[in-house]
């Protein structure tokens, strides 16, 4: 029986095995080749793009702002996401999937759409400029493309869908008996959130949060339109170094950078779910 | 129970985050009907609204719709051809490299698209070199590229339905005389079903909605809807695009229903799809 479902499994994984090897090899081996400029790399392995990337201060500050607005966008989506996975894993009716059902179509929207409506939204006649104007809360229509902030608001709309459908999938797996018990014992409802779902949800919390963080380094598209050029991170740089200045060494290399770093953000999440689960078990 | 202040600021921070997640889809489909004439008037609420953009819509943008519906399905079909025998292997099977073996079919998922975007276009430079043969830029090359990032999705669902399935289905299938096709035909498939089509249509969305890939495989007349898009919006657009995004809001809200029909959304939600990612 064993051999038989082995099988199975020969032929989809060498399919499988020669697109990730081969597209991951060629480009990899690139990136040690001297880049000469339009399209033409040198013919033997150096680490000179590696070097160029580490000591300019233009490469580094990118990675920087990359890690930066990754890690803002992060924190601000669980923030925005916790509420709706709580409240609908605690809601008993029908609205409960009609709410989720919602946040599934925002996934499936290509995010250049909604980056088209965050731009009108933000535009200088739009519904925000207006109202902050009339409040007098600012002197003239403030533009989100080409800021950090502007960046920041794209990749939660990248991440959010796909956060809150995370989160609610943490939420349920704390029953709601637990938080009946702590208040029968006396507890508020500050102090349940405080002992009970908290601690519960928290290495869900850090998971989740170092998925999105993961998702928000390599994002391409929402960075690429509002950041408008003017704020790089490290996708839209790769993109750019292969559209605009056609250095495709130079390009897989810091692709390469980019893998690197979010394979080893993986990694170190697959740690934290290990000594979370331990801990936990001990708490238990 | 939950006090009254709770429920009140439990209302008020998920209003706030639902407003903020479906603000722009809603400003598109508004904004879509824009009245004037001239796109930098475009606003939310239009001030007078009229469907005019909807019959001004360029055929470039259709033609690019049509080439995104047609790389999705193939390329959604192609990747469950992939994946239902890959996780059926996996999942019945008992050896030690398992876990580098699930490494590799999840792995696409873990490389940021930007970066197999960048990594196909080399591959197909390289394969240009050598063979001259251009795969940038053509439908396989486009192909190969989504069966990439899809594939992950469908095995992902599958795996977690296959992973519940309860074996005595099958043995009362082989004593009572079924052979192994007709036992995987009549009762296998059937089961994981569900978990063919919420991985489908997460695999079919992906791909309907990618840019980083796909921007690296275009070629002058021969670019997916999304990356029409994308350039759309780097240089200046006019309301007809928004037209076009809403039809695309709707078409997405329509796949949804579909599901809803056929497999419920509690399975489309169960079986992982989120996590997948």
């Amino acid at each position: 029986m064993e051999n038989r479902w082995i099988a199975y499994l020969i032929p989809p994984f060498i399919v499988t095995l020669l697109l990730v090897a081969g597209s991951q090899f060629v480009f990899i081996q690139n990136s040690f080749y001297q880049d000469l400029g339009l399209g033409r790399t040198g013919t033997d392995l150096t680490l000179v793009n590696y070097l160029k990337f580490f000591t300019d201060s233009f490469y580094l500050k990118t990675f920087w702002i990359t890690i930066k607005v990754s890690a803002i966008a992060a924190l601000l989506t669980l923030f925005l996401g916790f509420p709706i996975a709580y409240v609908v894993a605690r809601m008993k009716s029908k609205l409960a999937m009609f709410l989720l059902a919602g946040i599934v179509v925002s996934t499936f929207v290509t995010i250049v759409i909604k980056v088209f409506g965050l731009i009108i939204i933000f535009s200088a006649d739009g519904v925000i400029n207006k109202t902050l104007l009339n409040l007098g809360l600012i002197e003239r229509a403030y533009s989100i493309i080409g800021t950090q902030e502007g960046v920041v608001v794209g990749l939660m709309h990248f991440t959010i869908g796909f956060s809150v459908l995370l989160l609610y999938s943490v939420v349920v797996t704390v029953p709601p008996s637990l938080e009946y018990a702590a208040q029968i014992h006396g507890a508020s409802r500050l102090r349940v959130y405080q002992r009970v779902i908290i601690p519960l949800c928290a290495p869900g919390f850090v998971v989740g949060g170092l998925m999105i963080f993961n998702m928000c380094m390599g994002a391409f598209t929402s960075a690429a339109l509002l950041g408008g050029g003017r704020v790089l991170t490290l996708p839209v740089l790769v993109q750019r170094t292969v559209m605009m200045e056609v250095k495709y060494s130079t390009a897989a290399s810091i692709a390469f950078v980019l893998l690197v770093s979010v394979i080893l953000i993986n990694l170190f999440s697959l740690i934290a779910i290990r000594r979370l689960r331990s801990a936990r078990l001990v708490v238990a | 129970m939950q006090t009254w202040t709770e429920k009140v600021i439990l209302f008020v921070w998920c209003g706030f985050s639902y407003v903020f997640l479906l603000s722009p889809m809603v400003v598109v489909m508004g904004a879509s009907l824009h009245g004037g004439e001239f796109s930098a008037a475009i606003k939310f609420p239009p001030d007078e609204p009229s469907f005019q953009w909807y019959s001004k819509i360029p055929t470039e943008q259709f033609e690019a719709l049509a080439l995104s519906l047609l790389v999705a399905a193939v390329a959604t079909f192609i990747a469950a051809l992939i994946a239902i025998p890959a996780a059926l292997g996996l999942v019945r099977s008992n050896f030690k490299l398992k876990f580098a073996i699930t490494s590799v079919f999840r792995a696409p998922l873990q490389i940021p698209a930007i970066v197999s975007g960048i990594a196909f276009l080399q591959l197909y430079y390289l394969i240009f070199d050598t063979s001259g043969l251009m795969l940038a830029g053509t439908i396989p090359g486009m192909l190969l590229g989504h069966v990439f990032i899809a594939t992950p999705f469908l095995f992902g669902t599958i795996v977690a339905v296959l992973q519940r399935f309860d074996h005595r289905l099958e043995e009362a299938s082989y004593s009572l005389g079924a052979g192994r096709w007709r036992t995987l035909y009549r009762v296998t498939l059937p089961t994981i079903m569900p978990g063919i089509y919420s991985g489908g249509l997460y695999a079919f969305m992906v791909s309907f909605a990618d840019v980083p890939m796909s921007i690296f495989l275009t070629a002058p007349g021969f670019v997916t809807y999304p990356v029409e898009l994308f350039y759309a919006m780097e240089n200046d657009f006019d309301p007809s695009i928004l037209a076009s995004s809403s039809i695309v809001i709707v078409f997405c809200l329509a796949m949804l229903l579909v599901v809803q029909k056929v497999v419920g959304l509690e399975t489309l939600l169960r079986s992982g799809g989120g996590s997948a990612r």
